[in-house]
């Protein structure tokens, strides 16, 4: 009896904090629409804040206490919603679960690089030593202060939506911002009051965790998401609710710890760590219980998403070129950097697999790397001597598997798909990839491939097998696109109501694009031909793939090839950056391995002003380029020669890199004009002269021995190419980016013709005064104004009839 | 199939009863109308025929069938189709394309290869491209059917719904304000076509605001008045009936007479001999 009481306890007041954490979630998600992800990353900075409050600089107990919690954890919460959240607040879910899961990681990146995790940093609890006996039991004073503050956090949080102005205000604003405004409310104020609130809370329950916890950024961020399964026992909207559920889980996990020996077996599965799958596990229950969300008919913004699908046959010609292009390379690198590359290669396919699910459907899977293991196991289980069966059986695993994961949560919306394909990544991380069976010593080796007499047995066969077998799911992928289920997919990411209204099984539908896109992760894994760590194959590691994909612009093929690059690339960059520093004033000296930590969630959160990600942008310096015959020309003869140097060792492989980023970067976009007869004017010959020269030097320069530091070298070669190309622009006279722009053409409802050219912000302000309206009650947020006034003004096209 | 028939419908939204008690019948070979003022709950009764919102009481029953349990895209398969008030076009997608992705959601789930329904064509099964340039050309969409439909104009974007409805093949078609946005020529036309999809088969019940299209084209007409359906009957009954007017279609006088001019005519008695 006494042992239960003591679980039951301790039980609860873990309990305490994590139903302070998941009321700040709630109170965030209720009044915005965001779920964010990096709540738990808030509290996570908050328990190091009052370390360093605390311990670092001497701040007695009490006042570094109220400093965090009601000064610095508020104050981060309103320059995050200014900053960040309001951006997206219309943006589709999937931007807004990659911007928040990219604040999570950089938040992280931060926090490692401000407190180097090799320092231990104890934190002692409060009123140390002082306990009290309750029940028989010895409970010390600060769980019994995190039960009695949660009970005080309860009763608060009532008060504040039911009874004050501010509460219904918050309660208002998710509703209907605009209606806010015009009755009188502040939704800009009300919105950052609402964040200062949930952050507050963030850092509420990280200071109160500090002392039990050691610090450390990743364990700690990831102790918290177990307050996201407590918000879904609320639905995410009840407050009552998310108390009920961290009670549960509070005690399901002080109960395990209690009452399941270390050594305990189900059959053979190891129960070792089945304290850490409980919130997973739980996650899962809720989800399956909630009734089928409702279908919602709110009318579809005349805004069209995302890029026309691409012509097969360009889709066919790309993946060759890609496949020469990639043996070219791997044919000159030395063996140690062609090991790295074909180690990572796999992630690319891994990226790829989220370009049906994320880029065509709209849906967001955070356990890519999760069905990768799982396909890499099955293939190390099944397809030892390395035969094709092994990969088939591996990737009908992951489809099946992952159709019964995301079955209960697509009936809902997709927020709930993140929720449970994150459960189901630290499930596995907790009970899968750690049993002895799975991965002896915690790794796996996957067996290369042996097709019929052709043996995979070199780094360079492996890596031309990857962008093979790379480049055929691509066109498999837009031919999927092209056909009438890629249409139904677009449709159904536009407008659900209209497809159910058709007869059309939206879950069966889902079910099936995020099974293909598990067996395509799976087959990632079943054909990588690498080992793999338990340690990588985590909930951290997923959500490094889904945001990059998303970065890359996961809506084409060619986006996730991007993002599957900036994966692989950030930790060969981080290998090779290893030993620089910059130093910034003089102070802190930030190592460029540390910047590669954070930035990609710094990538990531910038894309709440361009969803559709990086490479589209890019992709419009190069669209002349592709309806060019001559500049394609140009180009295959010309990066193929200057590969021809290098290959027959004329120019050493950083003078290969060089010439080749000059020429792709600088020389390649200008082409189309430099041919272009005589519609643009320019100085082309010119031009083209200082091209031929930049490219030259390029390849003449010995950057090896020229500068002896790696990281300065990529640097230097990176400002001679912006160098040459703004050079080459301005000789020229006319900038191939503007025609870029100019070419995208925003859909705009003739209704509003008439206006012949783009409304400025100052315009719309005139009208505003014109008719009589006060300027503080017309503050557009970014999202409405950019939208409407950029749509307002355009030119109605030819295409109308009367 | 081709009945319809709501039975002491609710539907209830927390506090707010905005559906009370409504029973109507849909036929097939007619079109019934539903009007009244906004916010009276004609939108809601749409959603909970398709099983967008589920009633807190009555019943839903297609062919005498009871559908109240069924979800959304089973109701469709059995035949009932609908346009939103508020657009829920493809708008990433051609006229074309939206015609043909209603038209191969139904191939998805339609094992028989039905013949055309009488509304559409006089038989046949033609196919699929056939079938869309058909429906193109009843709406006078042909022109327009390779553009985007998020650059049209919202009247037009109304009819690619209706025509993406009608690839479906429904036997009752719920068509939730669809003349909004056309103008008078273009109501005319519109107003033709629905007693022609009518006099072939379909069963329509349209939600309309502009009372001289309803008048002219539904036979049967039910008016909602704050959730409750407070006249139902042919256009004439329900154009004279007091609560109606009152409560909707008005007590103004017709814009050319005197009293609309604010003449009284007792002021001009007529000349003493003419």
């Amino acid at each position: 009896m006494d042992k239960f009481l003591i679980f039951t306890i301790a039980g609860l007041s873990t309990a305490a904090i994590y139903a302070i954490a998941a009321s700040g979630l709630v109170v965030t998600y209720t009044t915005s629409g965001i779920f964010n992800f990096a709540h738990g990353a808030f509290s996570m900075m908050a328990a190091f804040m009052y370390w360093q409050v605390h311990m670092g600089w001497g701040v007695p107990a009490l006042p570094a206490f109220l400093l965090v919690v009601f000064v610095i954890g508020p104050a981060f919460g309103a320059m995050v919603e200014r900053g960040i959240m309001r951006g997206i607040e219309g943006a589709t879910d999937v931007v807004k679960i990659v911007v928040t899961i990219s604040l999570m990681i950089a938040l992280i990146g931060i926090s490692m690089v401000i407190w180097k995790p090799d320092v231990a940093r104890p934190v002692p609890a409060f009123f140390e030593g002082q306990k009290v006996t309750i029940f028989n039991t010895v409970v010390n004073y600060q769980r019994l202060m995190a039960m009695l503050i949660a009970i005080a956090v309860a009763i608060g949080l009532r008060l504040i939506f039911k009874k004050t102005r501010l509460g219904v205000a918050m309660r208002a604003v998710v509703d209907d911002r605009g209606l806010l405004q015009l009755n009188g409310g502040r939704p800009s104020r009300t919105s950052m009051m609402a964040w200062a609130l949930g952050s507050g809370m963030a850092a509420l329950s990280g200071v109160l965790i500090a002392s039990e916890q050691t610090l450390s950024a990743t364990t700690l961020t990831l102790l918290f998401i177990n307050a996201y399964a407590v918000a879904v026992v609320g639905r995410l909207r009840s407050l009552p609710g998310a108390f009920l559920g961290a009670v549960i889980l509070g005690l399901l996990e002080s109960y395990a710890i209690g009452y399941i020996p270390q050594d305990a077996m189900l059959g053979p599965i190891s129960l070792q760590s089945s304290k850490n799958a409980i919130p997973a596990v739980m996650l899962f229950v809720v989800i399956m219980l909630q009734p089928q969300d409702r279908l919602r008919a709110h009318g579809v913004s005349r805004r069209s998403s995302g890029s026309k699908p691409v012509a097969q046959r360009v889709a066919l010609v790309g993946g060759a070129a890609f496949i020469l292009v990639v043996a070219g390379l791997g044919s000159l690198m030395s063996l140690t950097d062609l090991n790295l590359v074909t180690t990572g290669f796999y992630l690319a396919i891994v990226t790829l697999s989220l370009v049906p699910l994320t880029g065509y459907a709209g849906q967001i899977s955070l356990a890519q790397l999760t069905f990768t293991g799982i396909g890499a196991v099955a293939m190390a289980t099944w397809g030892a001597n390395g035969s094709l069966v092994g990969v088939a059986l591996a990737v009908g695993v992951c489809a099946v598997v992952g159709g019964i994961v995301a079955f209960p949560a697509l009936r809902l919306s997709g927020i709930y798909l993140a929720l449970a394909t994150a459960a189901f990544a630290l499930f596995c991380s907790a009970m899968f990839f750690n049993q002895v069976d799975v991965m002896p010593g915690g790794n796996r080796q996957v067996p290369r491939l042996q097709i019929g007499p052709l043996s995979i047995n070199s780094d360079f066969r492996q890596l031309v097998l990857l962008a093979v077998v790379f480049a055929g799911i691509g066109n498999l992928l837009v031919l999927l696109r092209r056909s009438a289920w890629g249409r139904r997919l677009t449709a159904m990411k536009d407008s659900p109501v209209a497809c159910a209204t058709l007869g059309l099984n939206l879950t069966s539908t889902k079910v099936g694009v995020f099974a293909l896109s598990a067996a395509i992760a799976g087959a990632a894994g079943a054909i990588s031909g690498r080992t793999f760590l338990a340690d990588t194959l985590t909930l951290p590691g997923s959500l490094s793939v889904t945001m990059l994909a998303v970065v890359g612009g996961i809506g084409s093929v060619a986006g996730a090839f991007f993002g599957g690059m900036l994966l692989g690339a950030f930790p060969i960059g981080a290998t090779i950056f290893a030993a620089n520093a910059i130093g910034i004033f003089g102070f802190v000296a930030v190592s460029v391995k540390d910047i590669l930590v954070f930035s990609p969630g710094m990538m990531g959160v910038s894309l709440g002003s361009d969803p559709d990600g990086a490479a589209p942008q890019i992709a419009l310096g190069f669209r002349s380029v592709a309806n060019s015959v001559p500049a394609l020309v140009t180009t295959a003869v010309g990066a193929t020669a200057i590969w021809a140097l290098a290959k027959f060792d004329s120019i050493g492989n950083w003078s290969f890199f060089a010439a080749e980023m000059v020429f792709i970067f600088g020389v390649v976009p200008l082409l189309p004009l430099l041919f272009a007869p005589a519609q643009v004017h320019g100085r082309r010959i010119a031009t083209a002269i200082w091209l031929t020269l930049g490219v030259l030097m390029a390849a003449l320069i010995p950057w090896d021995t020229a500068i002896t530091s790696t990281g300065l070298r990529v640097i230097v070669i990176f400002v001679f190419l912006f160098l040459v190309a703004r050079t080459a622009i301005g000789i020229f006279g006319v900038n191939p980016l503007d025609e870029g722009g100019a070419a995208q053409v925003e859909l705009v409802s003739p209704d509003m013709f008439g206006l012949d050219r783009p409304l400025t912000r100052a315009d719309a302000l005139d009208a505003e005064r014109g008719l009589g309206l006060q300027d503080e009650l017309l503050v557009l947020t970014a999202s409405d104004s950019a939208g409407m006034l950029r749509g307002a003004g355009q030119q109605s096209s030819a295409g109308v009839t009367a | 199939m081709n009945l319809l028939e709501l039975e002491s419908l609710s539907v209830r939204f927390g506090g707010h009863l905005a559906v009370s008690d409504v029973s109507m019948r849909v036929e097939g070979g007619r079109v019934s109308g539903l009007i009244g003022p906004n916010g009276a709950g004609k939108t809601t009764t749409f959603n909970a025929i398709c099983g967008v919102v589920t009633p807190s009481s009555g019943r839903v029953s297609l062919g005498g069938k009871d559908i109240s349990k069924v979800g959304t895209h089973k109701r469709a398969r059995l035949g009932i189709g609908r346009t939103f008030q508020r657009l829920e076009v493809f708008s990433s997608l051609t006229v074309r394309e939206n015609i043909q992705v209603g038209l191969e959601i139904r191939k998805s789930w339609s094992r028989r290869s039905a013949a055309l329904p009488q509304y559409l064509a006089d038989g046949g099964d033609p196919k699929p491209e056939d079938e869309i340039n058909l429906i193109l050309e009843r709406l006078d969409l042909g022109p327009l059917a390779d553009q985007p439909v998020g650059a049209l104009p919202t009247g037009h974007a109304r009819l690619v719904e209706l025509g993406r409805a009608l690839a479906a093949r429904p036997s009752i078609l719920l068509l939730d304000e669809p003349a909004s946005g056309l103008d008078d020529a273009e109501t005319d036309i519109f107003g033709d076509l629905l007693i022609t999809l009518a006099a072939n088969g379909l069963g329509i019940l349209l939600v309309e605001h502009d009372v001289a299209l309803v008048m002219r084209v539904c036979s049967y007409l039910s008016v909602l008045d704050f959730g409750q359906v407070i006249a139902s009957g042919t256009p004439e009954d329900v154009r004279s009936n007091e609560a109606v007017l009152s409560a909707y279609l008005g007590t103004a006088p017709a814009p050319d007479t005197a009293e609309y001019a604010g003449i009284d005519l007792a002021d001009f008695p007529p000349e003493a001999g003419s």
